[in-house]
């Protein structure tokens, strides 16, 4: 099965988002913040896919994702952002980062369902 | 919903004819005139959220003796609304008592109702907030309200101007807000028990609601609403270099009570959320303090780019 971290420092965004997944055949990994995903993301090698928020406590998740291809090395795990901020600076920020792609809040499942089983595959 | 400002105002006043004037007066200058029976004034004094000041009359408490009393006792219950004397005309004021011309911010007669509106602009209506920002966050709340609580629907109350500190509900959270032409906080207040009804009913929490969820979602909205205005009112501009001054907040939680350590008035919105029965409704308060700076000519919209631009919930490939 198709596995995927999801990274949001609120418990609603998170049970919003792994529930849908989850009830639409994903695997579905939860971390708290930037940190929280690195470990998740470390101990999980099955994830294709992190879908993350940007601003969260402890480590922000450009931050992260600069971690996850500079400190883990890799490369191949497809991001997403999922975060309020429609910054065209922050954007640039994560595709230096290699990101793939930024979805303003709120998440609308239904809306990228099938692109997030494609990259999770 | 239109972006014209209101303010409501207690007014304690015996004289039918006096009570016209001030009517007349408050619909000139976007003012809600409320009425209270005297044996209820500290019961609402105690629990109203939404005063913007209290026009009082010299001879409301019967004589002058027990007008100065009531006024002293306003004033030690709710220090932060200002409070107007309304007098006879002709009025000698310097004959007025010390005391209440230390409470009461401003008077007037209405023969001369030249210090009821230099108080109104003065207390009440001081901050200029443009249309468009007005509008703006009604927009951006509505929406992030309706995405949360998605089978309710959202309305909600032409905006006003506060003075109160009084804190709504048990639930609050506050996010500051910083940019080149404002400095300051929001905050949203709303009560408990109905947003446990809500979420124990909907499907949005599937393990037993507690606090907690309720904690989490109004700070989702808040964040929700926080990146809008980002987004739409701020953009990528920097906070001015250097400008870094702090004041301490003060909560009493025994009071319900927060204090921004300012006397500047405060912008508030009230949305309602209904059932489509129309049978149950809660109320959420956003309220908006620009303690540390507040420079509204230098706000502006940020343009969207037309072409490329990508709707909220929408996934924008790379």
């Amino acid at each position: 099965m198709a596995k995927i971290l999801v990274v949001d420092d609120s418990s609603t965004v998170r049970d919003e988002v792994s529930g849908f997944l989850s009830k639409n055949g994903l695997d579905v990994v939860t971390a708290v913040d930037g940190k929280d995903g690195l470990t998740k993301l470390q101990a999980n090698p099955g994830i294709k896919l992190v879908v993350s928020d940007v601003n969260m406590p402890n480590m922000d998740g450009l931050t992260m994702v600069e971690k996850i291809r500079s400190e883990l090395g890799n490369s191949s795990v497809n991001v997403i952002m999922l975060t309020t901020e429609s910054s065209p600076n922050m954007k640039e920020r994560g595709k230096a980062a290699g990101i793939k792609g930024w979805i303003v809040k709120p998440f609308k499942g239904e809306a990228v369902l099938e692109t997030f089983k494609k990259l999770a595959s | 919903m239109t972006e014209q400002l209101t303010s409501k105002i207690l007014v304690l006043e015996n004289d039918l004819k006096q009570l016209a004037f001030i009517k007349q007066f408050a619909d000139e200058h976007s003012l809600v005139p409320l009425k209270v029976r005297k044996n209820r004034l500290f019961t609402v004094l105690k629990s109203s959220l939404e005063l913007g000041a209290i026009i009082l009359s010299y001879s409301y408490g019967g004589s002058e003796g027990d007008t100065v009393e009531l006024a002293t006792r306003i004033h030690a219950f709710r220090p932060e609304l200002p409070i107007i004397l309304r007098v006879e005309d002709e009025f000698d004021l310097s004959s007025l008592p010390e005391t209440l011309k230390r409470i009461c911010c401003a008077t007037f007669s209405v023969a001369d109702s030249q210090g009821l509106q230099q108080a109104i602009q003065e207390y009440i209506f001081s901050l200029v907030y443009p249309n468009a920002l007005v509008r703006g966050i009604s927009e951006i709340t509505e929406t992030a309200l309706a995405s949360q609580f998605k089978n309710l629907t959202v309305s909600w109350e032409t905006p006003f101007i506060v003075r109160d500190r009084l804190i709504f509900g048990e639930v609050y959270s506050l996010i500051p807000l910083e940019s080149s032409w404002c400095r300051g906080y929001m905050t949203l207040q709303t009560e408990e028990m109905p947003v446990l009804h809500w979420l124990g009913e909907s499907e949005k929490i599937h393990t037993e609601v507690n606090f907690r969820n309720v904690n989490s979602l109004l700070g989702e909205v808040t964040n929700l609403i926080w990146g809008a205005f980002k987004n739409r009112f701020i953009g990528d501009e920097s906070v001015i270099p250097g400008v870094n001054v702090e004041v301490p907040l003060v909560v009493n939680h025994k009071h319900k009570y927060i204090s921004f350590g300012t006397e500047n008035p405060q912008l508030c919105f009230l949305y309602t959320l209904t059932n489509e029965e129309r049978t149950w409704s809660m109320k959420i308060y956003q309220r908006f303090v620009f303690n540390l700076r507040w420079a509204p000519e230098k706000f502006r919209e940020i343009e969207q780019e037309v072409d490329g631009l990508v709707d909220a919930g929408e996934l924008e490939l790379f």
